[in-house]
Parts: C-alpha cells; structure tokens; sequence
C-alpha cells in the first residue's frame, strides 16, 4: 500500500471545537511517515469497519475520522476514543498531535 | 426440602434485593438471609458473591469516589491511586479528581436528596491523566476520564490546562452520569444538547455551592482556567453571554447561540450538542437571576425535578420549556414567581412555555368558547 495523503479531523469533545489536518506523507520527516505507515499496515487500516463508534453514548467524546488516499482510493473510518482498538491509539495520538500543531502558525 | 425454602421462593429475588438495599434495617437483614440461602440453595455462587458486593456497597454508605491513574496510556479505569477516605496525594489531578467528585455528590445529595450518579450510591470513579496531550474529559458511561490538557507541547503554543482544573468540568461529567441514568437524554441533536446543557447547568450549580455565590455573584463560565494565558477566553462557554467566552486567532470565536433564532445545525458534533446548548444554557440563566439568591436553591430544583421526572430520550427544547413550567408550578405553585421566573428565562431565548392552567387565556381563546365553535353556536366576534 502507497499512501499520499491523509486526512485527519476530530470533532466533539467539552469544548466541541473542530481541529483538521490533510497530510501529505511525503511532506513530513521521513521518521514520522514511516511510524505512520508502519501503523497503518499493522492495524491492516483499508480493512477496518467505515464506523469503529460505540453503540452506547459517550458524553464529550472526540470523534474522529481519518481518511488514507492510495492510488487505488481512499478509505475513511470514524471512530470515538474508548471506541478505538488499542492498536489505534497511537495512530490517534501521532494524528491528534500534527493536527493541534498546527494551530500555532 | 424444608418448608420455609419453598415461602422464599414467592419471593421473587429481585423484589428482594430492593428490600436489601432499600428497606429497615431488620427487613434488609431478613432479605440478605433468604437471598444467601436461595442463592446456595440453587448453587448461584456467582450471584451470591455479586450480591453481596452490591450490599456491602450500600451499606457502606453514600460518598464513595475511587481515583484511577491511567498513566498516560488509554486502558481505563487504570491503577487505584486514592480511595474514599484516603489522605490527599501528591499528585494534584488526582486530588482535584477526589474534591471535585466529592463536593458534586454533596450538592446532588444535600440540595436534591440524590444519593450519588443512579441515586443508590454508585461507586464515582474517575482516571487521570488519560493518554498524552489529551485536551479533553468525558463520560463514558460508567466513569469519569480526564486528560492533561496539550501538555505534550511547547509551553508557547499549550492552550489547554488539565481538565480537572476546573471543579465544573468535573460536575459537568459526572452530570451526564445522572442523566444516563435519569431522562436517558439522546446525544444528538436537541436531546443531546439539551443533555448537554443540564452538565453545563449543574457544573456551575456545583462551583457556585462550592463558592457560596449568588446568582449575581456567579460568572457563569464553563471551564474558567481550562485555557492557558496563549488564548484570549475566559474559559470554554459562558451561560451569562453564549457565544462571549473566546475569540481567540487560533481557537476561533465561541460558536454558541444565545436564542432560538441564531440555532445552529450542523452534522458535527452529534449535531452540534456543543454549541446550540447555549439555548437553554441562557434560559437557565435569566431564570436563576430572575429568582436571586442561590441558584441551586429554586432554579436548580426545578431543572433537577425535571431532568429527573419530567424529561425523556428524545425531548426537546420546548418540551423542556414546557416541563420546567409544569415542575415550577407542582413545586412553588401555579402562577408563582418562580413558574413566571422560568417563563421568562425561555421567553428570553424565544420559546414560549405551554404549560396551561396558570395564564388567561388570550381573547376568543377560552375553553368553553371552543366548545360553542365546536357545536355551532360561536358568539359573535367582539
């Protein structure tokens, strides 16, 4: 799988505020893409369900949706927090952290 | 078989167990007896040992917080670091965690009579310290879980301290507890902000109990000291001015409407529970100020007995409206100043109240006109 692009957003949460983020993976420290991509492939991500949510409702939860761009298309999965296996986690947290860089420009 | 096994058998267990937790102290013994001898009777170790958790639990008493550390990582609950009773830590979170989940328990036991989140004692468990630059808490259903803010940044560009900084926070989330429990508010739409806006309402009803404020007295932010010194807000929301809280160059401006005309939809945010939880926030508000004093004493009464009894999954900001009239009026009284106070505290945010009985009606509205229109015999119009 060659990923070029993807796109982070997270919603929700106490303060309900939006942050996004669209990466480009070859615009980023060779370190940091290839941790990404390494999560990408063992979480086997273009076979994840499209809505990883829990049934039962979790107040002030973050959602997030990541989408991954290859050359064959793109697949996008919604997730909560508690809602997201722990192989994801770290994904989340990489994710999370380039999109609240970035707010500061 | 002796004779008397088969009487406890007419008791169902359920019916049982109510009257173990809930009934005099010789009716509770006598119920925990038969359980445990039905219980072995039948081989349900398993649910001996469930019940007598459960029991213990009770008589244990009403406050009983747990504090969890997550360590940083995203398992919950995580690992003990206080218990009820416990001495204060070290570690501030953890503390804050303990007081703040304390002193909500205190108001919803004090004011309302509640005796913790499902109003039969629940354990109030809580974890700190949840993942890494987490800038959020939330409620997932069983407890309470706070994050460190984005402590994971340059101190330059942090613009979130730790969640539980703020002792509203903490009420916020452990007030979803009691709605999960109470009027099941959905987390979409309407019901989800209206879910929303009771952990805001009684967020600041606990921080004001704490402070002893009056109405007046009370700033109405929701998450005062959440932001660092890089934003320019005051905190997360403000219930005095929906929409005032922040207008900062890297946060935005506080999207939160103040009325109905200004309702916000969107598909974001469970349909943005957020952000149009200003409505009712406001509501809430004029009412409390309209009645000085304590707001916790009058206002939070009666959007507590509405939460509790009044309210349903799928209800919405005029059935609130509605239903915050209806309970002003069985507790104060048709027509009372508190009833006219929330009249006028939903007639700020444009909706105005349907709870019949205390108004007159308007000219050619009355009831026994309708029946003449009704039968042919309408008097003619004035």
């Amino acid at each position: 799988m060659h990923v070029e692009r993807i796109k982070f957003e997270r919603t929700g949460g106490f303060a309900g505020m939006r942050i996004a983020k669209d990466l480009k993976l070859d615009d980023l420290p060779d370190e940091q893409a290839d941790s990404i991509m390494e999560l990408l492939e063992d979480l086997d991500f273009e076979e994840l369900p499209e809505k990883l949510k829990n049934e039962k409702a979790m107040p002030d939860q973050f959602t997030y949706t990541i989408t991954v761009e290859t050359k064959k298309g793109e697949h996008t999965v919604t997730t909560g927090d508690a809602s997201a296996p722990e192989k994801m986690q770290e994904l989340l947290r990489l994710l999370d952290r380039l999109a609240r860089t970035r707010k500061k420009q | 078989m002796h004779k008397h096994f088969s009487v406890n058998c007419f008791i169902p267990p359920h019916i049982l167990k109510n009257i173990a937790t809930k009934g005099t102290e010789s009716q509770k013994n006598l119920a925990i007896g038969t359980l445990k001898i039905s219980a072995r009777m039948s081989g349900q170790r398993q649910a001996l040992a469930e019940f007598a958790a459960a029991t213990f639990r009770v008589a244990g008493g009403g406050k009983d917080r747990v504090i969890y550390d997550a360590r940083n990582g995203a398992s919950l609950p995580g690992t003990v670091v206080r218990k009820e009773g416990d001495a204060s830590v070290a570690d501030v979170a953890v503390n804050e965690a303990y007081d703040g989940s304390g002193i909500t328990y205190d108001l919803f036991n004090d004011m309302y009579q509640r005796n913790s989140i499902d109003g039969n004692g629940m354990r109030l468990d809580s974890t700190v310290h949840y993942r890494r630059g987490y800038d959020n808490a939330f409620w997932d259903g069983e407890q309470m879980v706070y994050g460190d803010g984005d402590e994971d940044l340059p101190v330059d560009e942090r613009l979130f301290n730790r969640f539980t900084a703020a002792l509203d926070v903490i009420a916020h989330e452990l007030t979803h507890g009691v709605t999960q429990f109470e009027a099941k508010l959905t987390y979409s739409q309407q019901p989800g902000a209206l879910n929303e806006s009771m952990s805001d309402v009684f967020g600041s009803l606990v921080k004001q109990y704490k402070l002893q404020q009056t109405a007046t007295e009370a700033d109405w932010i929701i998450g005062q000291g959440l932001l660092t010194e890089n934003v320019n807000g005051v905190g997360i929301r403000s219930m005095k001015a929906p929409g005032t809280a922040y207008d900062d160059p890297v946060l935005g401006k506080d999207p939160q409407p103040a009325h109905m005309k200004d309702y916000v939809n969107t598909i974001s945010d469970n349909g943005g529970v957020h952000i149009n939880s200003g409505i009712p926030n406001y509501a809430f508000y004029v009412t409390a100020v309209e009645l000085g004093g304590y707001a916790w004493e009058r206002a939070g009464k009666i959007w507590y007995a509405t939460l509790k009894d009044k309210l349903t999954a799928n209800s919405r900001f005029q059935d609130c409206a509605n239903m915050t009239y209806r309970a002003a009026g069985e507790l104060y009284g048709a027509g009372s100043i508190e009833q006219q106070a929330v009249q006028k505290g939903w007639a700020e945010v444009g909706l105005s109240v349907d709870g019949g009985g205390t108004t007159t009606p308007p000219d050619g509205g009355g009831c026994l006109e309708a029946l003449f229109r009704l039968i042919g015999v309408a008097p003619a119009k004035r």
